[in-house]
C-alpha cells in the first residue's frame, strides 16, 4: 500500500507541491508583515499550511505533518482573533517557515533520515498559542476556537477543491460522503457536528460539508450532516470506525463521491439550510481565478524538442530552396506549383511550432521574484536599514534555463543595493529623503531580449572613490585612471576582486563582487549597464536573450568564412575610412558616438589572411556584460535564425566559438563567442606584452 | 586475436600507404565536402562538416602522422566512424575495398614511421600487409 507513495513521480509531486506552498506561505507571511493582519491573508495562510499537513500526512512525513498542524492551530487562533499579528508572531512563523523549509531539504537528500529537529519551533508556536489562552478572558470563545477548524472549506466545491479531490483520486485515496445522523437528544447538536468533523479530520481530510456546521447557529436543530472526506480509507472502514468512535450518532452512512451524489446532496441539505446565513459561500473574486490546466514535464524532454524542431527548420530551408530551383526549371508544371505552396505552408507551421515550444520552455520571472521579499526583509533587518521593495513585470517570461542562471547574480545585485546602496535612515533623513529606501526590480520584454533591472535610490556610486581603490589595488595605475572617462571608471567595480565597502560585512564583501554578477551574465550572452548618480542611487541594466537554443544571429563573412554573431551582442554596424583609424599603443581604436572604440581583427587570431587594403573597413560593434570593442569583418550577408549547435566533446571547448550552426545552403558556419574573443585578445596581448619583456 | 580475424575491414590510402579500420568502427562513408575551419583547436583538426543535419568533426590523419598534406581529388572520401560515443570523420584519400585478413600479426614498435601503439595489427594479405588502426587511439592522444 505504502509502495505508490515511494514511486519518484509521487516523490517528485509532493517536493513540488510543497516547494509550491513554502513560496507562497512566504509570500503570505511577508505581506502580512507588511500590511498588517487581513481576513484574506489569514485564510490563505491557514489554507498553506492546511494543505501541507494534508499533502505531508499522505507521504507518511510526521515531522512535517506535526510541524504543519501546530502552524495551522496558531494561524486558528489568529483567524478567529484571539492572537494578534506582531513582531514575534511573524518572526515564529518565519521560523516555522525556515524550518518546513529545511525539513524539505532533508526529505529530499534522504527521506529517511529526516535530521532536522522540529521540537524547538513547535514549542515556540505552543508558546504563542498559550500566551493568548491565558490572556483570553471568554472561556465560550475559546471553545470555539478549539472546534472551529476548516471555516474556510465549503461544500459547494471550488477550483482547488476539485484539485485536491482529483489529486487525491489519482494518488490513489478514497474520496468519500460521509453522511452523519446525529441523535435526537443530542444536546448542543452543532457542537457535536463539530467534533465529528474533527473526528473525521484525525481520520483524513474533511474537504466540504453540507451544512457547514461551523457556520450553524449554536443553537440550531441540525440532525443531518454530510462531510466530503479525502482519506486512505476504505468506505467500509471509515463507517465502521465512525459508528463505533462517535457519540451520539444515530446512523452513519459512508459511499464514495461521485459527482453525481455531490450535487444530489448539496440539493437535498440546502433545502433544508437554505434561511441560514450563507456569506462564507460568497468568495472573495480572487479566487475565481481561470483554470489553467498544466502538465510537469522533463527540462530534458523540452530540450529534445527544441533541438528536434531546429533540425525541422534546418530541412524546411532546404526544401523551400529545392521548391525554388524546380520552380525556375519547370514554371508551366502544377506540381511545382503545389510543392511551393507547400513548402510555405509547412514554413509556417514550423514557425509556429518553433515559437510554441519557446514559449513552452518559458516561465514567468516571478517565480524569481517571489524570493527577493523575503531576503529583502532579511538584509534590510540586518543591517538596520528600511527598504521599500518594488516588484514590476512579474509576469514577464523568460527561458528557464536563463531564470535559474539569473537568480545569483540578481541577488547580489540586491544585497549590493542594500548593503552599500541605501543608506541608513538616520542618513537619509539627514538627507532629505524619505527615511524608507526604495528598490525596485523590475522586468520587461524589448524587441528579441528580455531586459532586467535592479535600481535603489541610495548613495549612487562615488566615482572618485572607485578611482582609489583601483589604483590601491592596482588594478590601473593613477596615469590609466585619469584618462579614464567616468563610464570606464564606473565599469571598473565589475573587475574581479573589487570592492568599495570599507568594511567587511556580514553580507558582502566577502571577496566576492560584481565581476560573479559579469560573468553570470557574459554566460548568457548577455550585456549589464550600469548608471549611477552619487546621492540619487544606482540602476543596473541586464540584456538578455530570450532564449539559448535559437539565436538571431548576424551573419558576416571574415576571409573567405562565414561566421554567425549572436544579435543580441550586436549593437551597431558602422563603416570607418582608414583616416578614422588610429593607433594607441599598438592598439587600433576608432570612435563611434564619441566612445573610443578598441578594434579587432580576427583574422590576427585565427590565421586568416587579412586580404588586400581597402579605403573603408566595415565595424561591427560588439558588447559583452559591460564591454564594447569593433570587429572589423569583410562582408555582411545578412541576420537570420540559426540554430545553436554544440561543438561536441571531441572537439571541446575552443577559444572565441561558442558552437556551430547549418546554414541554408546546407554549409556550416561557426557561431563566435563575443566574450570569448575578448578573453582571447587580451591574453594574447599579454602574451605579446610578457614575450617583449622577456626579450628585453 | 580471433575476434579480430573474423571481423571485416574497409581498406584506405593515406598518402599512397594502405590502412585498414574494423567495419564495425565505421559509420559511414562520405564523398569530400567544405569543411569549416575551427581555428584554435586541436592541431590535426580539420573542421566540421554537416552530415544531415548533424554537425561533425572532421580529423585529418595525414598532419597527425606527419605525411604529406592531402589534396581533394574525386577519390577523397571522409570515412565517418563512431569513436567514445561521438560521430568523427576523417579525411582518407581513397577507398580501396572490404576485406578479411588471412593472418593479423601484432604491430612493430614502428609502423612506416609511425609509433606502432596507434595500431591494433598488422594484417596479411596476398598483395602484402596492410596496418589496421586503433581509431580510438589516434583520435584521443
Amino acid at each position: 500500500m505504502a509502495s505508490i507513495f515511494e514511486s519518484p513521480e509521487m516523490i517528485g509531486a509532493f517536493i513540488a507541491e510543497v516547494e509550491e506552498q513554502l513560496q507562497m506561505l512566504e509570500n503570505s507571511i511577508i505581506s502580512l508583515e507588511q500590511n498588517g493582519e487581513t481576513e484574506e491573508h489569514v485564510h490563505e495562510l491557514f489554507r498553506i499550511a492546511h494543505t501541507l499537513k494534508g499533502c505531508s500526512a499522505t507521504m507518511g512525513f510526521e515531522k512535517m505533518k506535526n510541524l504543519a498542524h501546530e502552524l495551522e492551530n496558531v494561524l486558528d487562533s489568529i483567524r478567529n482573533g484571539f492572537l494578534k499579528i506582531s513582531g514575534p508572531v511573524t518572526d515564529v512563523l518565519f521560523d516555522c517557515l525556515d524550518c518546513l523549509r529545511m525539513l524539505k531539504d532533508d526529505y529530499v537528500s534522504d527521506a529517511n533520515n529526516i535530521k532536522t529537529d522540529i521540537n524547538p519551533v513547535i514549542n515556540k508556536l505552543k508558546a504563542i498559542t498559550a500566551s493568548e489562552n491565558k490572556q483570553e478572558d471568554n472561556p465560550d470563545k475559546a471553545g470555539n476556537a478549539e472546534v472551529e477548524h476548516s471555516k474556510s472549506v465549503i461544500f459547494a466545491l471550488d477550483t482547488k477543491q476539485r484539485e485536491q479531490i482529483n489529486h487525491a483520486l489519482e494518488i490513489g485515496q478514497n474520496v468519500l460522503v460521509c453522511e452523519i445522523s446525529i441523535s435526537e437528544d443530542s444536546q448542543m447538536k452543532s457542537t457535536r457536528a463539530c467534533l465529528i468533523m474533527n473526528f473525521l479530520n484525525e481520520w483524513g481530510t474533511v474537504v466540504s460539508m453540507v451544512p457547514n456546521v461551523l457556520e450553524v447557529p449554536v443553537d440550531s436543530d441540525i440532525c443531518n450532516v454530510a462531510f466530503l472526506v479525502i482519506t486512505q480509507m476504505s468506505a467500509a472502514a471509515l463507517e465502521h470506525k465512525a459508528r463505533n468512535d462517535l457519540m451520539d450518532v444515530s446512523d452513519v452512512k459512508v459511499f464514495p463521491y461521485s459527482v453525481d451524489t455531490a450535487e444530489h446532496v448539496i440539493k437535498a441539505y440546502e433545502t433544508e439550510t437554505r434561511d441560514m446565513d450563507n456569506a462564507s459561500c460568497a468568495k472573495t473574486p480572487g479566487d475565481e481565478k481561470k483554470i489553467v490546466h498544466t502538465v510537469r514535464i522533463d527540462v530534458d524532454r523540452l530540450e529534445r524538442m527544441m533541438e528536434l524542431v531546429g533540425e525541422l527548420v534546418i530541412e524546411q530551408i532546404r526544401i523551400a530552396q529545392v521548391a525554388n530551383s524546380l520552380y525556375n526549371r519547370y514554371r508551366s508544371d502544377e506540381t511545382v506549383d503545389d510543392l511551393v505552396v507547400i513548402s510555405n505552408n509547412i514554413s509556417v507551421l514550423i514557425n509556429e511550432l518553433r515559437e510554441k515550444i519557446i514559449k513552452t520552455r518559458m516561465i514567468p520571472i516571478q517565480q524569481l521574484f517571489s524570493r527577493f521579499p523575503r531576503m529583502v526583509r532579511d538584509l534590510s533587518r540586518s543591517l538596520n536599514k528600511e527598504v521599500n521593495l518594488v516588484l514590476e513585470g512579474e509576469e514577464t517570461e523568460i527561458d528557464r534555463t536563463i531564470m535559474e542562471e539569473m537568480s545569483d547574480p540578481l541577488i547580489h545585485l540586491i544585497r549590493n543595493a542594500i548593503d552599500h546602496g541605501i543608506e541608513e535612515p538616520e542618513v537619509r533623513r539627514r538627507l532629505g529623503k524619505p527615511e524608507k529606501g526604495t528598490l525596485r526590480i523590475t522586468a520587461f520584454h524589448h524587441d528579441s531580449n528580455v531586459i532586467i533591472t535592479v535600481e535603489d535610490d541610495g548613495a549612487g556610486i562615488d566615482i572618485q572613490k572607485i578611482k582609489e581603490a583601483a589604483v590601491k589595488k592596482r588594478l590601473v595605475t593613477a596615469q590609466e585612471a585619469d584618462s579614464m572617462t567616468e563610464q570606464q571608471l564606473i565599469n571598473l567595480i565589475f573587475h574581479s576582486g573589487f570592492s568599495t565597502s570599507q568594511t567587511v560585512s556580514d553580507i558582502s564583501g566577502r571577496g566576492v563582487g560584481l565581476d560573479i554578477v559579469k560573468s553570470h551574465v557574459e554566460k548568457l550572452n548577455g550585456i549589464i549597464d550600469v548608471e549611477t548618480c552619487a546621492g540619487a542611487g544606482t540602476r543596473f541594466i541586464i540584456k538578455l536573450p530570450f532564449t539559448l537554443a535559437i539565436l538571431k544571429g548576424l551573419l558576416v563573412k571574415i576571409g573567405d568564412e562565414t561566421y554567425a554573431i549572436p544579435m543580441n551582442n550586436v549593437i551597431e554596424i558602422v563603416r570607418k575610412t582608414n583616416n578614422e583609424i588610429e593607433s594607441v599603443n599598438g592598439q587600433a581604436i576608432t570612435v563611434i558616438r564619441d566612445k573610443a572604440i578598441p578594434l579587432v581583427w580576427l583574422h590576427d587570431y585565427f590565421g586568416i589572411p587579412r586580404g588586400e587594403e581597402k579605403r573603408n573597413v566595415l565595424v561591427v560593434l560588439l558588447g559583452i556584460a559591460e564591454r564594447h570593442f569593433g570587429l572589423v569583418v569583410d562582408g555582411l550577408i545578412g541576420n537570420q535564425e540559426i540554430v545553436v549547435t554544440n561543438l561536441g566533446s571531441y572537439i571541446g571547448k575552443v577559444e572565441g566559438i561558442s558552437g556551430a550552426t547549418i546554414l541554408g545552403d546546407r554549409s556550416v558556419a561557426c557561431i563566435l563567442d563575443v566574450a570569448g574573443i575578448l578573453d582571447m585578445i587580451s591574453k594574447k596581448r599579454a602574451a605579446k606584452i610578457h614575450n617583449k619583456q622577456t626579450e628585453n | 586475436m580471433d575476434e579480430l580475424l573474423n571481423s571485416q575491414y574497409v581498406v584506405y590510402e593515406l598518402a599512397g600507404e594502405k590502412y585498414a579500420l574494423k567495419i564495425s568502427d565505421v559509420y559511414e562513408i562520405i564523398k569530400m565536402q567544405n569543411i569549416t575551419p575551427i581555428h584554435n583547436s586541436k592541431a590535426f583538426l580539420e573542421g566540421i562538416i554537416n552530415l544531415r543535419g548533424r554537425i561533425i568533426p572532421v580529423a585529418n590523419l595525414h598532419r597527425k602522422f606527419g605525411l604529406p598534406d592531402y589534396t581533394s581529388t574525386k577519390k577523397t572520401r571522409i570515412i565517418v566512424v563512431k569513436s567514445r560515443n561521438e560521430m568523427i570523420g576523417i579525411v582518407v584519400d581513397k577507398v580501396n575495398q572490404v576485406i578479411r585478413f588471412s593472418d593479423i600479426q601484432p604491430p612493430p614498435e614502428m609502423v612506416a614511421g609511425i609509433d606502432g601503439s596507434y595500431f591494433e595489427g598488422v594484417g596479411i594479405t596476398d598483395e602484402g600487409v596492410i596496418s589496421i588502426l586503433n581509431i580510438d587511439k589516434v583520435l584521443y592522444e
